[in-house]
């Protein structure tokens, strides 16, 4: 089946085209969050100046014509409520006009679900660690599947926290990425470390290093939060790990595009015999692909949705989806 | 040590050795190394963890909570006496073993101990009694949030009806119960909580 997915619960209007588990186009297009972050309407606004020109691109990128496309998903939720609206009115668009089945799909689901296919995984425990989600997840047993949440934040996701920081200390752009340059050859300064069991919290971290902003260096203080932030989430998945018998785990979601957190993990796996993959950077990223890649399997179990019952859900818990 | 000494178990954060000393079994829970994190933040929380948990032990001891009695404490490593019997993860028990469970927790928070992982893992089950192991990743404190959060952890690992049975005996035995209670409604009433379903 050729399916077109349309992502764009967050700063990224992406349009991905699969045929039978295979991608064939991955296009995106993302807002600047500069200094300021992101401002939910005016990301809307730049979704939908892009979203006819990104999905024109995937098409292209594909090599085929918009008749061509045999179903459409998009991206229900989780992700802020305006920006889900444009990606679910071009996906309803799409598929009204064309006649084809649609299906919404859940945007942590298919960050898994992608990684899991690229990772070459049978059934990982997976950390997904976004701007607004950090989870650690298993897969249910048959018939009834979907995942379980074994583990998260109590209060914001550990890319949400890196933005935060970028943004206190003044970072350009401010975001995770920026922090992780800055960190390269900081010292350590010590950090409220908060792991409870499988749980963990990022907030106290956020505003004691913010708080040491004008004693300590950029340098320093960056290193001192990431290699905190990820140390809890190592630990938190280790224990995890143990206590479900996981052989494999996988890493996915935005802040999985960090080398460093990568490499803790693997270390941490290797320690304890675990199968460690994950996908490349490009799915990492918010992206059209994976939300194409999960609709193509609804849609042929049949679980295409209704026009008039599609709809958007800024916290779509993950245990509640549907899963392929 | 007559014996030598056996690994028993490995958790996230200690390896758990079973030996011999004076002629009593005695546990001995060391926390190794991680080389996934860096070193000072490793050593950091090793060292304030060894003390903090044999502080939380020797405190709920004191205040008539049935945990393992601690025998002796090095910078990494903790020995204390073996707990005998089930974990509750393992065993099927009847409900009023639950009341047990809320009252030993109710000791806890009143000597303002968090267990900070109270789950079916930490609790061990021997005869007609419970008792309380692993204080790890325990804190002495007055916080409600962290009280509430031991509600929360074994709210989500155990049956409805356990649950209720923990709670009464809870509730009768801890006099601040009705601040941790409406701080557990608190928390599941914070938006990401309101689906969480069991694992």
């Amino acid at each position: 089946m050729l399916v077109l997915g349309i992502e764009s619960s967050a700063h990224t209007f992406g349009a991905g085209v699969v045929e039978r588990g295979r991608v064939l186009a991955n296009e995106k297009r993302m807002y600047r969050v500069g200094t300021k972050g992101m401002i939910p309407a005016r990301v809307a606004e730049l979704h939908a100046k892009n979203a006819a020109p990104v999905i024109k691109e995937a098409l292209d990128k594909a090599g085929i014509t918009t008749e061509e496309i045999e179903g459409v998903g998009y991206t229900k939720g989780p992700g802020m409520g305006p920006c889900l609206q444009v990606g679910m009115l071009a996906a309803k668009t799409i598929a009204s006009s064309l006649h084809i089945p649609i299906v919404p799909v859940n945007h942590a689901v298919a960050h898994v679900e992608i990684a899991k296919k690229e990772a070459r995984l049978k059934n990982p425990i997976a950390l997904y660690v976004s701007g607004g989600n950090s989870q650690i997840l298993r897969l249910g047993e048959k018939p009834n599947r979907h995942y379980a949440v074994l583990g998260e934040t109590f209060d914001i996701g550990v890319g949400n926290m890196l933005d935060a920081f970028a943004r206190n200390i003044k970072l350009n752009p401010a975001w995770g990425s920026t922090v992780a340059k800055e960190a390269k050859g900081g010292r350590y300064v010590p950090m409220p470390y908060t792991v409870k069991g499988m749980d963990f919290s990022f907030t106290g971290l956020l505003t004691h290093a913010s708080g040491l902003a004008k004693e300590k260096s950029n340098n320093d203080l960056c290193y001192s939060i990431q290699e905190t932030a990820f140390a809890m989430l190592c630990e938190a998945t280790e224990r995890a790990l143990l206590m479900a018998n996981g052989r494999e785990l996988c890493v996915c979601g935005g802040v999985a595009q960090s080398e460093r957190l990568k490499e803790m993990l693997a270390g941490m796996c290797r320690e304890h015999g675990i199968v460690f993959g994950y996908a490349g950077n490009e799915y990492n990223a918010d992206n059209g692909a994976m939300i194409a890649y999960v609709a193509e399997r609804l849609l042929e179990k049949g679980a295409s949705a209704k026009l008039r019952d599609c709809d958007v859900k800024q916290r779509y818990r993950i245990e509640t989806a549907m899963v392929p | 040590m007559r014996n030598g000494i056996r690994r028993i178990g490995e958790g996230a954060e200690a390896q758990i050795f079973e030996t011999s000393m004076f002629g009593t079994d005695v546990i001995a829970k060391i926390r190794q190394p991680k080389a996934y994190r860096i070193a000072e933040l490793d050593r950091e929380l090793r060292r304030s963890r060894t003390r903090k948990e044999a502080k939380a032990m020797l405190r709920a001891r004191n205040n008539g909570v049935n945990a393992p009695a601690l025998l002796a404490l090095g910078e990494y490593s903790i020995y204390m006496e073996k707990t005998r019997g089930r974990l509750l993860k393992d065993a099927k028990p009847g409900i009023g073993i639950y009341a047990k469970i809320g009252s030993e927790l109710a000791k806890l928070h009143d000597a303002d101990i968090a267990h900070g992982d109270f789950t079916p893992a930490n609790i061990m089950l021997h005869g007609n009694g419970v008792c309380i192991i692993d204080f790890g990743l325990s804190d002495i404190t007055k916080s409600v949030e962290d009280k509430a959060l031991d509600l929360l952890l074994v709210k989500r690992a155990v049956k409805k009806e356990e649950f209720k049975a923990l709670l009464c005996s809870y509730i009768k035995k801890y006099e601040d119960s009705r601040q941790v209670l409406d701080r557990l409604a608190d928390i599941e009433r914070r938006g990401r909580y309101q689906t969480r379903t069991l694992a």
